[in-house]
């Protein structure tokens, strides 16, 4: 029997199609916006957590015989801890803590002098507001990765 | 043709665009979430995931569907591409496998009895211009059939690997195969191009 010409149905002669121009666009944009919407959903979860952990964490004492600055001690270490688990998730910085590392040296430099609580209580103070301020960096940082689309 | 072999399918083997490699650099980047790095692969492995799922598919829209699920699946999960594979090859059974998927989900893959898949196919009374394209030719083949002639034939995936991508066995998709080529095969054989080329001899 005669053999029809190979190509006759060679696959090879399949021809090949272009995607939509506007799909990668698409694609990006449903991939950020999950993104977004999953890191607002750790948000909030980290944010009920702070809030459960300083609910369980022991509290310090607040009778006469406590030192003023307990209260503020409590919260930096809820905080750090915060600071914490966000800066090992995410990308290393250093930015924000120098101002960190200033205000403990101090802090340290007052506990060893015997400072008495109105020098001590607004140092605990100035640490919180520098803790805040990394944390609030980090998220900020986070949501412009995720705002980031690469025009191609 | 009386042996039925299919002698006039032309098996690829130069390799497809999932063939093409990929950069460590853009790996690397892409791996640490950068959206210009998933453009880039999306530049150069997009087109081989639509034109993949459009041959087994054969609607423009489910296979662009396809190219955003595994895009999007490719962004979520890259992290545990280990690089054991060419990176090619293992987006392209992502795409295989979401294109099988959408294929069941789509009830267009009930026959398990190969002798059953065919009877759905359109008679052979296509027009002699339809007969001699591949493509039309491909897609008057049932779906299931289709997608085990372009994974073998034009993405080279083995029976082995085809019995782990449908869920079957290996004579499974061998006989799927043997009956889509044939049925090719016949359909070329009675174009009149082909008749004269039998006159002629």
């Amino acid at each position: 029997m005669h053999e029809v010409p190979l190509s006759k149905l060679d696959l090879r002669q399949l021809p090949v199609f272009e995607p939509d121009p506007a799909l990668w666009s698409r694609i990006a944009q449903t991939h950020l916006r999950r993104r977004r919407w999953r890191q607002y959903g750790m948000a909030a979860a980290a944010t009920v957590l702070i809030g459960v952990g300083a609910a369980l964490l022991p509290r310090p004492s607040t009778g006469p015989e406590a030192p003023r600055w307990a209260e503020a001690q409590h919260e930096s270490q809820v905080l750090e801890a915060e600071w914490r688990r966000l800066a090992d998730g995410g990308r290393p910085t250093t930015v924000g803590l120098t101002r960190l590392r200033s205000i403990d040296g101090a802090l340290q430099a007052a506990y060893d002098r015997g400072a008495d609580a109105d020098e001590i209580a607004p140092l605990w103070q100035q640490r919180n507001a520098a803790l805040r301020d990394l944390i609030v960096r980090f998220q900020d940082a986070s949501a412009n990765d995720a705002a980031l689309v690469t025009r191609i | 043709m009386a042996d039925g072999n299919p002698r006039h399918v032309t098996e690829i083997r130069a390799p497809s665009g999932f063939g093409l490699e990929l950069d460590r650099v853009t790996l690397e980047r892409a791996r640490r979430g950068d959206m210009g790095a998933f453009g880039a692969i999306y530049e150069r492995f997009g087109g081989a995931c639509y034109n993949l799922a459009l041959r087994v598919l054969g609607e423009p829209a489910a296979a662009e569907d396809i190219v955003q699920e595994v895009f999007l699946k490719l962004m979520a999960s890259l992290r545990g591409f280990r690089g054991d594979a060419p990176f090619g090859a293992w987006l392209k059974r992502m795409t295989a496998n979401a294109t099988i998927d959408t294929l069941r989900a789509h009830q267009r893959f009930r026959e398990d009895d190969p002798e059953t898949l065919f009877e759905s196919m359109p008679s052979q009374a296509a027009d002699a211009e339809d007969r001699a394209d591949a493509w039309s030719l491909l897609m008057r083949l049932p779906p299931r059939a289709r997608a085990v002639v372009v994974l073998h034939q034009v993405e080279g995936y083995t029976h082995k690997e085809m019995a782990e991508l449908f869920g079957q066995s290996e004579s499974y998709s061998k006989s799927i195969l043997a009956r889509a080529l044939k049925r090719l095969n016949d359909a070329v054989a009675t174009t009149p191009e082909s008749k004269e080329a039998v006159g002629d001899a």
